[in-house]
């Protein structure tokens, strides 16, 4: 690991691409000294005189150069998408990962921008968690407890097979209130970033520029009470991302548990309503397969919700280039409002006007 | 019915989106399967979260013109599939194909439109997931 200009510390990706560039002349360098002798005759830049052919040497040195830096660029690299002025934009088009191009994954490294291998669409997760759509199969029902199956009643969801419309609804994320773990995991996923060090993995959410910290310098799991979680002999609050602890259960798998989390009546677990507790534990694993690809898994265990624990999703990530620009994807109060005052509302009503 | 009279072509039947929309507000209010083809001159384009609205005016046979709101999805989620902040002007003459929504209203969120410029965008949604990608992990 080390620090990159912009002052973080990353590894993995970056390597191959700095190091490939090096002995290339980039635009605004200054031109290397030509230390040829002047007075020697020249023919095409090659000093006849001597038998010593200098910047045939050169040249051919930047060739073997050129050959070495290809050989190890990263294949994508050929397949970037426009960068106007340098602002790359994501590239969902990457080549599938075979034997050919695979590259072994970096020890103990999550560090990246990584996307939905299957594509931007890939994540979403709009009908419900991932591997558990909310569309009424009775594979996907879940184990829920009376109160579990109460609180979904309660709740008025925007999608899944028991949706209502919109104004009709109580979705916390219609008023933009934080989504929490383990929302976040199952809301939109597109490109999130993860950067660590040391002591911590950090996660970066697009949706709403959301982040969250998993220590991994060895802190324990505080233990869950009522009302939060109880560090050191005193109780703590609940937070919207919970408290994370990670460990590296091998080199290329991390797992990372997470307690502490929001009550039901501030948080949903996914966009078709289904509830989560501050009674909460969530298990999730990242499996480095090889350096592109990254799957993240996840299992819930709530007992106040859920009979027994259950698996949410296996979404396998892909590595992007990680100059790529991030748009942003905000709830905004006001745009909110906007939308629900021109459309949004309009549309959930019954009848024409 | 007013609404009816301005629309220039309606298809019906048939699953006409080949894969879920990553919709914001779901997708109850919308009438799934129907597509309704607007001609018309754009009023605005608001590119923002949590989707972007286009709004313009249809003139229906009868010489009375009906302002239509077509939604897509936010920013980010539509760039991909071409859609940027420019792509509408006040004033572009422009072909947009929406879903309805169910309650009559001229509204609907965009499943095709083809540009002033002649440019045709998709959807403006999520494309469908790449199971071709996809690694196996």
């Amino acid at each position: 690991m080390r620090p990159l200009r912009h002052g973080i510390m990353s590894v993995g990706d970056c390597n191959l691409r700095e190091s490939a560039f090096v002995g290339l002349k980039l635009p605004g360098t200054p031109t290397p000294i030509r230390s040829y002798n002047a007075a020697k005759p020249l023919l095409n830049g090659v000093d006849l005189d001597g038998g010593v052919p200098i910047m045939l040497n050169r040249i051919l040195v930047l060739m073997v150069g050129l050959f070495i830096a290809v050989l190890g660029l990263p294949a994508d690299t050929f397949a970037q998408n426009s960068s106007p002025g340098g602002w790359l934009t994501p590239d969902w088009d990457k080549r599938p990962i075979t034997d050919a191009n695979r590259k072994p994954a970096p020890r103990r490294s999550l560090a990246g921008t990584w996307g939905p291998a299957d594509g931007p669409g890939a994540g979403t997760q709009a009908g419900g968690v991932q591997l558990k759509p909310n569309n009424g199969r009775p594979e996907n029902q879940l184990p829920y407890t009376p109160a579990g199956l109460e609180l979904y009643r309660s709740h008025k969801a925007l999608e899944g097979i028991d949706a209502v419309l919109p104004a009709q609804d109580n979705d916390p994320r219609n008023r933009c209130e934080p989504l929490g773990v383990p929302r976040s995991n199952h809301y939109n996923i597109r490109l999130t970033q993860i950067f660590q060090d040391e002591d911590k993995v950090v996660m970066l959410y697009q949706y709403d520029n959301r982040w969250r910290v998993i220590w991994t310098d060895g802190r324990e799991l505080p233990k869950v009470v009522d009302g939060g979680v109880e560090i050191a002999g005193e109780v703590r609050e609940g937070r919207f991302s919970g408290y994370s602890v990670g460990r590296w259960v091998d080199d290329y798998t991390f797992e990372v548990q997470t307690v502490g989390t929001m009550p039901e009546d501030r948080v949903w677990l996914d966009s078709t309503g289904r509830p989560i507790s501050d009674q909460a534990r969530v298990t999730e694993t990242f499996r480095r397969v090889d350096n592109d690809t990254l799957v993240w898994s996840e299992t819930i265990s709530d007992p106040k919700v859920y009979a027994r624990p259950w698996d949410t999703m296996k979404l396998a990530l892909r590595l992007h280039d990680p100059r790529t620009d991030i748009m942003e994807y905000y709830c905004s109060p006001v745009e909110q409002e906007n939308y629900n005052k021109l459309f949004g509302n309009a549309a959930g009503g019954k009848g024409a006007p | 019915m007013r609404n009816r009279r301005v629309i220039v072509s309606v298809i019906t039947v048939g699953l006409l989106i080949p894969f879920p929309l990553a919709a914001h507000h779901g997708s109850a209010a919308f009438d799934t399967g129907k597509k309704v083809v607007l001609k018309g001159t754009v009023n605005q384009w608001v590119y923002s979260n949590p989707h972007c609205l286009l709004t313009l005016d249809v003139k229906g046979e009868d010489g009375q013109v009906v302002p239509w709101i077509a939604e897509g999805q936010a920013p980010n989620v539509i760039f991909p599939v071409g859609y940027r902040k420019d792509s509408f002007k006040a004033g572009d003459q422009v072909t947009v194909t929406v879903e309805p929504v169910k309650n009559g209203r001229p509204m609907g969120r965009i499943l095709q439109a083809v540009l002033a410029d002649g440019k045709t965008l998709g959807p403006a949604s999520s494309p469908p997931p790449n199971a071709a990608a996809a690694p196996q992990p």
